[in-house]
């Protein structure tokens, strides 16, 4: 079966390599084509490889060539490889269902797009099956560059390409920090190739197990958009054109974590709880930080690359709660974080490309980001409302959707807080669940302004509104939502295959922990007696067991000896018992009100003539308390200019400009470029232009290096 | 009208420094005047100078530095624009000397102008009168910032209507109402994610009345509250024009019923002056025993008032029993629970006999004991407190600048009372206080509320207590034509009432200055910048009344 | 704090008993004035010929008043000659002679009857005094009745004032904010037939030009308790008055 994984990954590549020759050299319309139809099929062929993969449980190995001094160049495909690979095909398959209508509005040229386009793809692909240093370093270097060419994609010449030269610096030095971590780990183990890294991995030092970790963790932080690394992400993420940022939000960002996980939760685990304790706190603020900012914003898309931020400030943190446990020796828990910060992972990348998307589409349709000027876009946009509720409500952790059960999941690992060693280590999970309770809250907020602001009451400025562009159906939107929706329903199905990647990092089995067997209790399991079976199965959890396949329906966490209470939730169940009320409810109203006529009439204003847009909430208005409470982050400067005025009584005009500095910017970008431009500008005292000291460089140093090779 | 941009400099900036101008009194200010303004003014010789100093603006173009002069340099107070039609335009601005009595300078205009120097940058207090002209009589103010969509609003009325002017006819009731589909408010944040929450007209959770607001906002704070009145505006003073005085004095008394009493008190003093009636002592002094009986009781309600927007509910409950008691009061001993039909010209229709007033005298001392416990046991209410202290405040140099009256102003400073400034109709007999203030924001009102009960209560028993028997009322002698004015301290604040009498002794411009509409200008001062929460207490410490304003 | 409780449960219970008992305290109400016998056709002419807005007409020696005009100004009860007969009482509240088909509200809206209150160009009397009915000594709360903030959940609509042109709109739209089924219910003189305003450019002449109303208060301003009973009249918990037709005399 594994030979069908990497059989499938080969085709991959194959059709990739194609798809990329065949849209460079078709024009226009056919190019466009050439990459729906080869991008479609990469992403369902890849989508395919993962899941023959997971289904294997043995990996797939393919040394490539062997260089001398470097080591062999090798394909691994294994099971957290996998998990990284489907989500990445899943979006892919959404953005390339998606690409066509927008390449051929745009009038880029769309080859240069599928060029771009396939290129990274593989250097995606070649990163997450990368067996050995290298190939993931020159993938990762490739990516980094590929990713900077598409977000200038949109700007000709004269556009601004500051955002994506932000980013590629930034992702230049994050690059360095994880090449330095690698050299250290190399150096250590005596060889370059992951399987080689692993087993000297023991032979590290503290120190350099430390230097390992945090190189590692911020530089593959800057691509995963932790505090205070993320400055660019809102930047090139705004910056971005719509036909790429789905990828770029729910492929590359997931590169991170990918990165995180291999190098710090596989490759060199270290053996503290040190590490883990720093991922936990970073994550946790990056969560803070991102949905705060989210809720203040008013461009769509800004406002969605900071809860961009948010999630993977959610993903982090989960991930170090997984290192604290599994290096306290509690593995259950620690399977347990893994499981959510995956799980959290491969949602986040589904309903972000669904509102990337849908945010495109608003963008397309009316001409405007802006949510103070939208609303009433349920009567324009009636389908994409409804898509775009789907992923607002999954972004929101409501159920029965996603993000529900990957919320959930998140909160309850930072519940066994119990289980840890030391009063600190407790203090601080506790107050980082605190801190992830508060942003959980905060993206409600977010989201609900974002769609009330946007789709509901009447709009709030005149556009173009593109009617035809606007009915045609979008088969990529809706396919993210359907899956919003059966990775909400079905999370019985999706643990299991998480728990392959899971197993062998935390070292306890996540579906024994998590999925009671109450469809299959014959088998007996050593965590959960017969009698506590006995007990659920009157409670109903064995309803479906015969039509429906698997080992149950309802997720189950058990606390140990010192904590016996149980948490369980079934979203499943919790579906249909959600459709039978809503159809009860439906049918007892639609008897009760049958002689009853319906008299619609206006909205209720007070009794003036009209009610004006300009009498209407605003998304500013709506998330002014947030910036009010949490005035300590944001520090606005309010300057208020021209008042034009004869006396306070007579004022024509008030105009209130709020200019903010980014948190991350004012802590840490300006400061860290202050000093930066100081060094520099000491430094460029050096160049002044006389030849005679220039000579005397020249001779300084060859003296140094005389003397350094005599001593050393 | 469309908005316009003013053009000339900021003026108040400079102005505010001279918050102490010099002292004149008549004598020395007409000197002043004609050294400052020769040509430009001059006294007036004829019938206008009967009743009032009148003094002739010859030169329209000197009428803003003269309004300058005369209200920052000799801290006159502006009393209102009184626009009359007749062969010619008489604009009529009324100024109050303080200490020694009112003013008038008459401005006569050829009917075919249509154009008058606006003095709105001098005297902001001015604003709203130069709109009411321009609304109701068609004249243009020259460079005034904000014309239009006032009492006849834009939205709903057609342009060019002047229902003041002779012409128009009062009775047409079938006029055609064009209704703007393109109107827009007029804003003045312009953030832009600013808007403006409507409250109103059909409003405040029960009782209100019909008043409209734009809250402007940006989310949190109120940046600017505009009121749009006049909802319940009933053209009090064209359905006067042609009727008897007898018949207008009913209107006097019933477009404000709350202070019916001192606004009828006011019109019946404008009318003795023209008929020369001398009213007799006994009824000088019920007058003031009714007054003050019509004071007390408003007082009790604003405070009720303050109590109820607080959500303090015993205190609001306290102070309503109080007023009902004061109103059953009244009703037993004049016949009506808001004093309707007692005034008439020379004096009152009634008379009280010693047992009434001494049922009377009975009930005025509990309810203002009663007041007086209230007041110390909400003085001790944290919570209370914290919903009036610096909440709402107009400084003493915006409330000079927009020359507030009543309560409200001497709550931010302004020691200003009709009945001490300009004694009317034996108020110079009595001893009493005029509390004053100096903060400015809701509990500097409230204090300036329960003392000024305080003080009606003692000028209920000064007046009773010195009863003379003897008449009740002077009968009408020679009646005449003729224009004069009439004032009042009415619990709101200082009203004017002006009656010009033709020969048959019928009404032919009847005009109302109310302190409402001059105590309005000064909400948005006091709302900016405070939270949604605090703008029905804010309004409630204002104690307006719209339909006082609206007439 | 706590001292407010204690404050208030001391005053005791101030609430009249009306209307399961008359309320007789004095100043409750000014009264209204009732059809006289005179001695002579001149004299009731006499009587009539005072009052400015001309309520009260004169047929043979009966001086009768028509209280929908009548707008309480005293003049036929002193300071005159040839005055007219008061009574005390309070129970004011009839239907317009126009409207035959009146029905009070169904009988589950008798203990549980929403007021929405619209003031369209009122004086401030009547206005106030529908406010003195939430006062401890009135409290109409205890007989369930309660003023809501939108015409939405309403079921009575209390208007008062003549109708301002500028409020007949705001008017309109509350009426049709209200759901079925609804009641008007016009306080005041002017409410009824514009009052000293009457019919202008700028006064409509009474709520019944603008809307179709089922119960009037007669009164200017009616007494708090003349409010109750028109508000028991509309919840079917009281009948509605007639007029009085005779003079106290003859009765």
């Amino acid at each position: 079966m594994a030979a069908y994984a990497g059989a499938a990954l080969l085709l991959f590549f194959a059709l990739c390599a194609t798809g990329l020759i065949l849209s460079s050299l078709f024009r226009g319309k056919y190019a466009s084509l050439a990459i729906a139809w080869f991008g479609t099929l990469c992403s369902i062929v890849l989508m395919a490889a993962a899941g023959l993969r997971l289904a294997a449980g043995a990996d797939f190995q393919l040394n490539l060539w062997t260089l001398n001094g470097f080591g062999t160049l090798s394909l691994h495909l294994d099971a957290l490889s996998a998990i990284f690979l489907f989500v990445a095909g899943l979006v892919y398959l959404s953005c390339c269902l998606f690409a066509p209508d927008y390449l051929s509005r745009d009038g880029h040229p769309a080859g240069r797009y599928g060029l771009l386009h396939f290129a990274l793809m593989a250097s995606v692909v070649l990163i997450l099956t990368a067996g050995d240093v290298l190939t993931f370093l020159i993938s990762w270097e490739c990516m980094s560059i590929l990713c900077y060419l598409l977000v200038n994609y949109e700007q000709g010449p004269e556009g601004d390409s500051t955002a994506g030269y932000i980013m590629l610096a930034m992702s230049e030095a994050g690059f360095l920090a994880v090449v330095i971590a690698f050299l250290i780990a190399g150096n250590a183990a005596g060889g370059y190739s992951f399987g080689v890294l692993r087993m000297g991995a023991a032979h590290l030092s503290g120190t350099a197990t430390w230097g390992v970790f945090l190189l590692g963790f911020l530089g593959f932080g800057v691509k995963a958009g932790l505090v205070p690394l993320n400055f660019w992400l809102p930047r090139s993420y705004t910056a971005a054109p719509p036909v790429f940022i789905p990828v770029f939000a729910g492929v590359t960002l997931n590169l991170g974590f990918y990165g995180i996980l291999r190098l710090n939760a596989d490759l060199v685990p270290g053996h503290g709880i040190g590490p883990g304790l720093v991922a936990l706190v970073i994550g946790a603020v990056t969560a803070l930080v991102g949905i705060l900012y989210a809720t203040t914003e008013n461009d769509l898309k800004t406002m969605l690359a900071h809860s961009s931020i948010e999630n993977a400030g959610i993903i982090a943190a989960g991930i170090g709660a997984f290192l604290v446990f599994r290096n306290s020796g509690n593995a259950v828990p620690a399977a347990l974080a893994l499981i959510a910060a995956l799980y959290h992972m491969l949602n986040h990348s589904t309903y972000k490309a669904l509102l990337y998307q849908g945010a495109g589409h608003i963008e397309a349709a009316t001409g405007t980001r802006d949510m103070d000027r939208l609303g009433g876009l349920i009567r324009s946009l009636p389908a994409l409302s409804i898509v775009f509720l789907a992923g607002c409500l999954a972004i929101a952790a409501v159920p029965p959707f996603n993000g529900f059960v990957s919320e959930w999941l998140t909160l309850q690992t930072f519940l066994r807080s119990a289980l840890l060693p030391s009063a600190a280590v407790k203090i601080i999970f506790a107050l980082s669940g605190a801190i992830l309770a508060l942003t959980a809250a905060l993206a409600v907020t977010c989201f609900v302004k974002t769609y009330a602001m946007s789709f509901l009451g009447t709009p709030r400025s005149n556009w173009e509104s593109n009617a035809e562009f606007a009915r045609r159906p979008r088969f990529s939107l809706i396919l993210l939502a359907v899956a919003c929706v059966l990775l909400g329903v079905l999370p019985t199905y999706v643990i299991p295959a998480l728990n392959r990647a899971v197993e062998p990092l935390a070292g306890a089995n996540a579906t024994a922990s998590l999925v009671p067997p109450f469809f299959t209790a014959t088998q007996a399991n050593q965590q959960l007696p017969p009698a506590f079976l006995a007990d659920f199965h009157n409670l109903g959890a064995q309803t479906g067991a015969r039509w429906v396949p698997g080992r149950g329906l309802v997720i189950l966490l058990r606390g140990g000896e010192q904590n016996p209470v149980v948490f369980a939730m079934s979203p499943s169940y919790s579906v249909v018992a959600l459709t039978i009320l809503l159809l009860l409810a439906w049918f007892v109203t639609s008897r009760l009100t049958r002689r009853r006529s319906l008299v619609k009439n206006e909205v209720w204003a007070g009794g003036i003539p009209t009610l004006l847009p300009e009498m209407t909430y605003t998304a500013t208005g709506f998330s002014n308390p947030v910036r009010v409470v949490f005035q300590a982050i944001f520090r606005p400067n309010i300057v208020e200019d021209t008042r034009e005025t004869v006396a306070v009584h007579f004022r024509t005009a008030i105009r209130r400009r709020r200019d903010e500095t980014h948190l991350v910017d004012r802590l840490f970008f300006h400061p860290v470029g202050t000093i930066v431009n100081s060094v520099a500008r000491l430094l460029a005292g050096m160049h002044h232009g006389r030849l005679n000291a220039y000579v005397a460089y020249v001779l300084g140093f060859l003296i140094l290096i005389l003397v350094l090779y005599r001593v050393g | 009208m469309g908005e316009r941009r003013m053009t000339l400099t900021d003026s108040s900036i400079a102005n505010t420094q001279k918050i102490n101008p010099q002292r004149y009194d008549a004598q020395s200010l007409a000197a002043a005047i004609e050294q400052r303004f020769a040509s430009a003014v001059s006294p007036s010789a004829n019938e206008e100078s009967r009743f009032d100093r009148t003094l002739i603006v010859t030169q329209p173009e000197a009428l803003p530095s003269l309004a300058q002069f005369l209200f920052w340099d000799a801290g006159c107070s502006f009393g209102g624009l009184i626009v009359e039609e007749r062969e010619e335009w008489i604009l009529r601005y009324v100024f109050r000397i303080p200490g020694d009595g009112w003013i008038h300078f008459i401005l006569r205009l050829p009917l075919a102008t249509r154009t008058v120097p606006s003095i709105s940058a001098q005297i902001h207090a001015a604003d709203w009168y130069e709109r009411e002209a321009e609304d109701l009589f068609g004249l243009e103010f020259e460079e005034h910032p904000r014309l239009g969509d006032f009492i006849l609003h834009d939205q709903v009325w057609q342009e060019g209507l002047a229902p003041m002017r002779k012409a128009f006819d009062a009775g047409q009731t079938h006029l055609k109402k064009r209704p703007k589909e393109d109107w827009h408010p007029v804003l003045v944040v312009q953030d832009p994610g600013a808007f403006a929450m409507p409250v109103g007209p059909v409003y405040e959770g029960g009782i209100g009345e019909s008043v409209h607001f734009l809250l402007e906002t940006v989310g949190e704070d109120v940046i600017r509250a505009v009121p749009r009145l006049f909802y319940n505006y009933r053209a009090v003073e064209k359905i006067a024009e042609g009727k008897s005085v007898l018949d207008a004095l009913l209107l006097a008394e019933r477009f404000s019923a709350k202070s019916a009493f001192a606004h009828s008190l006011a019109y019946c003093q404008a009318v003795e002056k023209i008929f020369e009636q001398q009213v007799p002592l006994r009824a000088r002094s019920l007058r003031v025993a009714l007054a003050e009986l019509e004071r007390l009781r408003h007082h009790a309600g604003a405070i009720a008032a303050i109590c109820q927007s607080t959500a303090l509910t015993v205190s609001e409950a306290h102070a309503a029993i109080v007023e009902e008691q004061l109103l059953r009061a009244s009703c037993a001993f004049a016949g009506h629970r808001y004093l309707f039909g007692l005034n008439t010209p020379g004096g009152l229709r009634r008379d009280f006999d010693a047992q009434n007033c001494r049922n009377l005298l009975g009930t005025v001392d509990t309810t203002s004991r009663q007041l007086h416990r209230l007041e110390e046991r909400l003085r001790y209410s944290s919570s209370f407190l914290d919903r009036l202290e610096d909440v709402g405040i107009i400084s003493q140099e915006s409330a000079r600048d927009l020359d507030l009256v009543g309560p409200l102003g001497r709550a931010s400073g302004l020691a200003h009372d009709l009945r001490r400034a300009c004694p009317y109709g034996g108020y110079e007999r009595y001893r009493f206080e005029v509390p004053c203030e100096k903060e400015g924001d809701g509990f500097a009102r409230l204090r300036v509320l329960f003392s000024e009960a305080q003080q009606s209560a003692k000028l209920i028993h000064q007046a009773v207590e010195s009863l003379e028997p003897g008449e009740i009322c002077a009968p009408v002698t020679q009646p005449s034509a003729g224009a004069a004015s009439g004032w009042v301290e009415a619990p709101i604040g200082a009203a004017m009432h002006w009656i010009r009498l033709d020969r048959e002794q019928k009404v032919e411009r009847y005009r109302i200055l109310s302190p409402s509409f001059r105590n309005w200008l000064g909400l948005h001062v006091a709302v900016e910048d405070f939270a949604f929460q605090d703008f029905p207490i804010i309004l409630a410490t204002f104690g307006l009344s719209a339909s006082e304003c609206d007439r | 704090m706590s001292s407010w409780f204690w404050h208030g449960v001391r005053r005791g219970i101030q609430t009249t008993r009306y209307p399961g008992a008359p309320e007789t305290a004095a100043g409750v109400s000014p009264g209204r004035p009732l059809p006289t016998t005179f001695a002579s056709p001149e004299q009731a002419f006499q009587a009539a010929s005072n009052c400015p807005v001309g309520a009260i007409s004169a047929s043979k020696n009966i001086a009768s008043v028509d209280l929908r005009t009548c707008v309480w100004c005293q003049r036929c009860h002193f300071g005159s000659s040839n005055l007219l007969n008061w009574d005390e009482g309070y129970e004011w509240a009839q239907t317009p002679a126009t409207k035959k088909d009146y029905s009070a509200l169904h009988s589950a809206f008798g203990q549980s009857l929403h007021v929405m209150v619209v003031d369209a160009g009122d004086c401030g009397a009547c206005l106030h005094e529908v406010k003195q009915l939430n006062n401890p000594l009135y409290n109409m709360h205890r007989l369930g009745i309660f003023l809501t903030a939108t015409p939405r959940t309403a079921d009575v609509l209390l208007v008062v004032g003549p109708v301002s042109e500028n409020m007949r709109g705001p008017l309109l739209k509350t009426y049709e904010a209200m759901p079925d089924p609804k009641r008007v219910l016009a306080v005041g003189t002017c409410a009824i037939t514009g009052g000293v305003f009457g019919k202008s450019f700028m006064s409509a002449g009474g709520v019944g030009m603008v809307l179709p109303v089922d119960v009037e208060v007669l009164g200017d301003p009616p007494p708090p308790l003349a409010i109750l009973h028109g508000l028991l009249v509309v919840a079917g918990r009281k009948k509605p008055t007639t007029a009085p037709t005779q003079s106290r005399e003859e009765a």
